[in-house]
Order: C-alpha cells, then sequence, then structure tokens
C-alpha cells in the first residue's frame, strides 16, 4: 500500500431524467450549467484543486459528449506521465459482462484498477453536484478520526430531510444510524454522496456486498449500513458552503439564477479555486449600442442587441434587437430573433425563438423548457 | 496539398509603441479583448492546414514563451515537427548584426531539415486573415519562386502613409517595393506576407550572409528580384496595418463594427489562444454598456462604453470607462474614469481618479501601475 495515495472514483454514470430535455442526449453531469461549465467540471476542478494525482471517471449512461468533454483530462491539467485520469466504461471480461448496477458495484467492477494504484484511500465522488470543496479537509478529518469511512453531510432544512439520506450522529460526529429520505428525521445531516474510505475496507466490503446476491450494490442502501452494523469506524464531516444537486428542471434554473446573486457562495471568481472547463475559443462578447445589459451572466461569442436581464447567457448566444430575454437560461448557440420575448425559461442548445414569439410570463411562477420542436412548463 | 512552413518574424517597430512594449515584442501586443497579435498569424495558418511554425522571437521573449508554450493551443505540440521557437543567439557573427538574416542564417540547418519545400514568410502586426490555399494555388499555378501578398487600399485620407507600397507590373509581378507618401489616393499596400520557395529562400540568405549586402529577407528579395520570379497575390479581406500606438487603438476600436469583428475573428476559422478559465462575466444590477467588447472573467458595476475589455476586468459602481482599451485584469475602482486610455495589464484606477486622453492620442498606462490621486 502506498502511503497517504488517494485514488478518487467519480461517479458519472447518472441519467437524471427529471430534467427532461436537459438529458435527452447526455448523462447528467455533462448538463451544461453557469455559462460555460458542465456539471461534472466542479468535482473534476475540486479533485484537481485539492491536488489529487489519479481520478477514474466511471461513464455509463449516454457518454458521447461526456467522454469527448473530458477526453484526457486536459482542461484539469490531469493528461499526466505518472497517474492522470482514466475514464472507465463498463467492460466485457470472461465472466461476461454487464452496465453497473448500483454505486457500489460500479466501484467493485474497476476494483483491479484501484489495486494497481494500490493506495491508502479511495475517495467516491458524484459528477452531480455543483459545489466548490477541499477534499484534503474531508481527508484531514478522516486521519484525525482514525475513521473507517468519513461521510462529508450538509445542514438541510428540516421540511427537505424527505429528499436525503440522514444520517445521525452522536456527540463526536461518529455515525450511528442511517435514514434514507425519511418522513420524520431525527436530524437534519444529509449525506452528500462523498465519501473517503480506507481502501483496505472498502475493498473487504465490497467484496462482501457482492456476494450478497439480494443487494442492490448501492454505497447508500446497502454498503454504509452494513459496515455500520458490523461495528466500522464511520464519521461524518460537515461542508459548509454552496452546494446543488440539480434533480429537476425547476432546481436547475435556480441554480443558475444563483449566480446572478452578489451573495453567492459558489464565487466562480475566486482565482484561487478555479473552475475548469474545456473552451470553445470564441470571441468576446459584444453589446450592442441599443442594448439594456443587466444583472446577468454572459459568456464569451454572444451578440447582444436587445434586453437582458436577470439571465445566464452561454457561448455564442444572439439577442436580436428589440428582443427580451428575462430571468432565463439559455443555452449555446441559441438565437433569440428580434422583439422576441423569453421570461423564466431554459431554453435548450441550438434553439431559434422566432421574431415576435412570446415565452412565459413577465410575472409568472413557471419555469418554461423551450426546444426547437416544443414549449413545456413545468 | 503542398504544406508549407510558417516562419513569424518580428518587425523592428517597437519603439513606435511606447511603453506597451517595453516588456513585449510587436507581436504580442494584446488585441481585441482576449488575443496576441501573433494569435491571428498562428491560426490562420494551422486553420490552412500548416503543420510546422518557426517563431524568431527578437530579444523580449519572456512573454512570448509564457503564451505560446509548448504551441498546444495551436495543436502544434506535435511528436514530429509543431512549433520551434527561436530565440536570438547573442554571439558570434549576429551580435553585430541587426535584421533576421542573421537568425535564419543560424538555423538554416533546420530549415532544409523540414519536409516542406514552400516557406510562408510574415509578420504578425499586419492583421490579414489570407486565404493561404488559394494564395498556395496561384504561387503554384504561376511557378513564381516568390509571391508576394498584397491589398489595394483607397486612401483619400492619408491613413496608410509610411506603408509599403508595392508596384506590380501589368502581369501581376513585383516591380519594386517602396515607401508610400500619399501621393495616390489609391495604392497597392504591400502585407509582408508570401510564398517563397524553400531554396530560394536558402540561397537568399546565404547570399546576403557573403555579401554583406542585406539584413532583412524583404531587403534580399528586393535586391534580387532580376534574378528570381516574383509576382503578387492579391487580397481583398479586412486588413489591419498595426505600426503604432494610433492604429494599434483604432484596431482595437475597429472591431467594435459588426463587419470588421466578424472578418478578424471569424474568417477562415476560429482565432485560437492561451485559454484562461476565466468565468462569464457578470453585469451587475448597475451595469450600463454599450457597444463595447467585452471578454470572459470581468465583473461590470458601472458604465462601460465604446471599449475593449479584456479578461478579468473590475469596473467599479459608477465608474465609466468610454472610447478605451482595458487590459487583462485591471481594475476600474468606483466613481473612477477613464476616457480615450489604454491601460495595459494588472492596472489600477483608483477611487475617483480620472484619466483621459484624446482619440488621435490615447493616454497610455504601464503595465502593473497603480494610479491614485497625488
Amino acid at each position: 500500500m502506498k502511503k497517504g495515495k488517494i485514488v478518487a472514483m467519480l461517479l458519472a454514470g447518472g441519467q437524471g431524467t427529471r430534467l427532461k430535455e436537459l438529458t435527452k442526449n447526455i448523462a447528467k453531469p455533462a448538463v451544461p450549467f453557469g455559462g460555460k461549465y458542465r456539471i461534472i467540471d466542479f468535482a473534476l476542478s475540486n479533485a484537481a484543486n485539492s491536488g489529487i494525482e489519479d481520478i477514474g471517471v466511471l461513464t455509463q449512461y449516454k457518454p458521447f459528449i461526456l467522454n469527448s468533454h473530458i477526453g484526457i483530462g486536459t482542461a484539469w491539467d490531469y493528461d499526466r506521465n505518472v497517474g492522470g485520469l482514466r475514464i472507465l466504461q463498463p467492460f466485457m471480461s470472461e465472466k461476461g459482462g454487464r452496465w453497473y448496477r448500483g454505486t457500489a458495484n460500479a466501484i467493485y467492477e474497476n476494483m483491479n484498477f484501484i489495486d494497481e494504484l494500490d493506495p491508502e484511500y479511495v475517495l467516491v465522488l458524484s459528477g452531480d453536484h455543483i459545489y466548490k470543496m477541499n477534499y484534503n479537509d474531508l481527508l484531514d478529518a478522516h486521519k484525525q478520526k482514525n475513521a473507517d469511512v468519513t461521510i462529508a453531510v450538509l445542514t438541510v432544512p428540516l421540511e427537505e430531510t424527505n429528499r436525503f439520506g440522514i444520517i445521525n450522529v452522536d456527540d463526536d460526529n461518529r455515525i450511528v444510524e442511517f435514514e434514507e429520505k425519511p418522513k420524520k428525521a431525527k436530524s437534519n445531516l444529509a449525506s452528500m454522496g462523498i465519501y473517503m474510505f480506507n481502501w483496505p475496507i472498502l475493498r473487504e466490503y465490497l467484496i462482501k456486498d457482492n456476494e450478497d446476491k439480494t443487494s442492490d450494490n448501492d454505497f447508500g442502501k446497502n454498503v454504509l449500513p452494513l459496515m455500520l452494523r458490523e461495528n466500522k469506524k464511520m464519521y461524518t464531516w460537515e461542508f459548509k458552503g454552496y452546494w446543488k444537486d440539480v434533480g429537476t428542471v425547476k432546481s436547475y434554473w435556480e441554480a443558475n439564477m444563483d449566480l446572478l446573486n452578489p451573495d453567492n457562495t459558489l464565487n466562480l471568481y475566486d482565482r484561487d479555486w478555479r473552475i475548469y472547463t474545456r473552451t470553445r475559443n470564441l470571441p468576446p462578447q459584444y453589446i450592442h449600442k441599443s442594448s439594456k445589459v443587466i444583472n446577468s451572466m454572459i459568456n464569451e461569442g454572444c451578440y447582444i442587441e436587445g434586453t437582458v436581464e436577470k439571465s445566464v447567457l452561454f457561448g455564442d448566444v444572439i439577442v436580436e434587437k428589440g428582443a427580451v430575454v428575462k430571468n432565463s437560461v439559455i443555452l449555446s448557440n441559441s438565437v433569440i430573433k428580434k422583439d422576441a420575448k423569453v421570461y423564466n425559461a431554459v431554453v435548450m442548445e441550438d434553439v431559434t425563438v422566432e421574431s415576435g414569439k412570446e415565452i412565459g410570463l413577465d410575472d409568472g411562477f413557471k419555469i418554461y423548457m423551450v426546444t426547437n420542436d416544443k414549449v413545456v412548463a413545468e | 496539398m503542398v504544406r508549407s512552413l510558417g516562419i513569424i518574424s518580428t518587425a523592428n517597430i517597437e519603439n513606435n509603441f511606447g511603453v506597451l512594449c517595453k516588456h513585449r515584442p510587436v507581436y504580442m501586443l494584446p488585441y481585441g479583448g482576449r488575443y496576441r497579435l501573433i494569435d491571428f498569424s498562428l491560426s490562420n495558418m494551422v486553420n490552412h492546414g500548416i503543420r510546422t511554425v518557426a517563431v524568431y522571437t527578437g530579444e523580449k521573449i519572456r512573454s512570448t514563451m509564457d503564451h505560446l508554450g509548448d504551441g498546444k493551443p495551436w495543436d502544434l505540440n506535435r511528436r514530429i515537427n509543431g512549433l520551434y521557437i527561436v530565440p536570438p543567439i547573442t554571439q558570434d557573427y549576429t551580435i553585430s548584426r541587426y535584421g533576421d538574416i542573421p537568425h535564419f542564417f543560424s538555423t538554416l540547418e533546420f530549415i532544409e531539415q523540414v519536409k516542406e519545400k514552400v516557406i510562408l514568410i510574415n509578420e504578425p502586426n499586419i492583421i490579414a486573415k489570407v486565404d493561404l490555399d488559394d494564395a498556395m494555388e496561384h504561387f503554384l499555378e504561376t511557378d513564381a519562386d516568390i509571391t508576394l501578398f498584397y491589398k489595394r487600399i483607397h486612401d483619400p485620407l492619408g491613413n496608410y502613409i509610411n506603408c509599403e507600397k508595392i508596384s506590380i507590373s501589368e502581369d501581376g509581378d513585383m516591380i519594386n517595393i517602396g515607401l508610400n507618401l500619399g501621393t495616390e489616393i489609391d495604392f497597392n499596400m504591400y502585407l509582408r506576407m508570401g510564398y517563397i520557395k524553400k531554396e530560394v529562400f536558402v540561397k537568399l540568405v546565404k547570399e546576403s550572409i557573403e555579401k554583406g549586402d542585406a539584413d532583412y529577407i524583404q531587403e534580399a528579395i528586393i535586391k534580387n528580384r532580376h534574378k528570381y520570379k516574383i509576382n503578387t497575390y492579391e487580397y481583398d479581406g479586412h486588413v489591419e496595418n498595426i505600426r503604432n500606438l494610433k492604429t494599434y487603438y483604432d484596431a482595437n476600436m475597429n472591431l467594435l463594427k459588426r463587419s470588421i469583428s466578424n472578418a478578424v475573428f471569424q474568417e477562415n476559422g476560429v482565432v485560437l489562444t492561451k485559454t484562461k478559465d476565466e468565468p462569464s462575466t457578470i453585469y451587475t444590477d448597475s451595469a450600463q454598456v454599450q457597444n463595447s467588447l467585452i471578454a470572459n472573467g470581468c465583473i461590470i458595476e458601472g458604465k462601460v462604453e465604446n471599449s475593449i475589455i479584456f479578461r478579468g476586468v473590475r469596473v467599479g459602481k459608477n465608474a465609466i470607462v468610454r472610447n478605451s482599451v482595458v487590459m487583462q485584469k485591471s481594475e476600474i475602482l468606483e466613481n473612477a474614469s477613464v476616457v480615450n486610455s489604454i491601460l495595459d495589464k494588472q492596472v489600477i484606477i483608483t477611487e475617483g481618479v480620472r484619466i483621459a486622453g484624446t482619440r488621435s492620442i490615447p493616454f497610455v498606462v504601464e503595465k502593473n501601475q497603480i494610479i491614485g490621486r497625488d
């Protein structure tokens, strides 16, 4: 075992079905976010910024865009001679081949990969979440408690506990109970799906879990509760900061809008913790003299002649004269034609909103998902 | 397709740019919000399939090394060929000589070794996105030794005085190259760009060294014009001939015209540059932006008009930026105003301070300066 070595395993196979059109052709980690990123960029950049040198990205569901986005990890400085990033697809072996069944199974199937690297710790990450975290802080806590596994948790409002895996701890932050999406929770510490394991222990339990034919091979449901039953040293580490799991179109829209709040704690402008992504090499944005742009985030390549208010525009978006974009998220290469109005909407990539068309209401509460063929209210 | 070897050399006009070129060569001048002049040359070359490029850097090499690196942004980080950065050697013969010929001479081995049989020479302070495939076809069809590129300029106002004027015979051969003094309203401006057969290039360099009669390859071409078939190729696209502070400022301001920015940024494929991983630009409630080109990573809280704003610039509340070029990571704090000015990188204009130049003589602030009240 190589002392102190960490291997990160990034689970990037999420379907995100409730994101509808956003995940029609791509996996949830590949969903565009924040003007120029894809959701997975946050976990990848966190890992890179935390100095993690080995990372396996487990893809499965509609991986093409994700794979080409990540490539060999150049954008995150993971194109290395020693270590670096590997994309781990489900594969065939002499025992046959199959899809990853659950989160734990995905790691189990790649046990050889981890064994080869021979780490002391394995950090399990999810590519579905938007947050900035220094994984060294989690590791420090893990070492300090001499734990077998440490789970990153965050405090959620009590009324939302039914959306999360809730963890109950004692005074020393040692885990005493897991509750999966409880109606009446005893605590409001939610698991973030970020686990720091001692590899030998995790390895042992992955094998045990795999032998159990009734298991769903899921960390939250099976492996972690099993470890708890067998009295392993399991602790939580509380994360304080911005964290978002964009499960629905509405929460996707909200998370983008969060970026426009000057007090937002995600702070993409922190030069000490950059979020990296594959860039498109577009020219700067042009703001025309007939335009009005306020309270918005605009990416390279945009050409704005109309009004843009409280919106997030991705690359190469054109807003023509007299057009209004308000409270909206416009994905790359879309065109809002002359005098068209777009309120409270998520406009997909390569969409043209025709001249004079109106989408949404200025004072409405619904969010509209806009593609070239249809507009769906949420 | 015949591939050429791209050679970028630097025009010897640094003194025309004052403090902007104190620490950088002309081809490294920031331009258009997120680029350096050399990006346009390099990108146009690689977008036309050129796979080997040699950059003769001149002496102020630090910014060049940092920007070009191994050539990755232009896909020139190849195992075979790719980008060659050639810093000057200051010993032996070259030390006492001006011009590019001594540098070409010191690297003749490399030039002779590469597979390409044709050389594209160019100087990045002239931005011209020439269709290099079409020019190559002309070069090959006419079986010329050298084909020089020019653009026909209509210049009633004398904006192009002191640019190079190329005289062309009826059948398109070069007669000579001189200086435009504005005696004619229409003239042919030489773009300091062209194809030249490698064997001819090598011969010119060797002969010039031997005779000691030419310091620059352009000079050698002109001196030997009767020995070789030298013809011309007309380029009719947009040109920026950046040769002093004023033309640098104007070339930036020109990008506020849609037709020009399209020509400069879009023609023949995208312009590639070193990326900075900046997030999108944010415009706050109090932002008022009109007719401006703005790069990523900026936070705009004040007023910006008719300006070029580079990556990572901050414009504070009630601050005004008008008719100006503001380079990377500069900050204009609250209530400050910047009019008709060029701010080099990482300049800070502190609260309430006003600086202004005129459109014909923009006020230039040197890199890393903090401008406060007295």
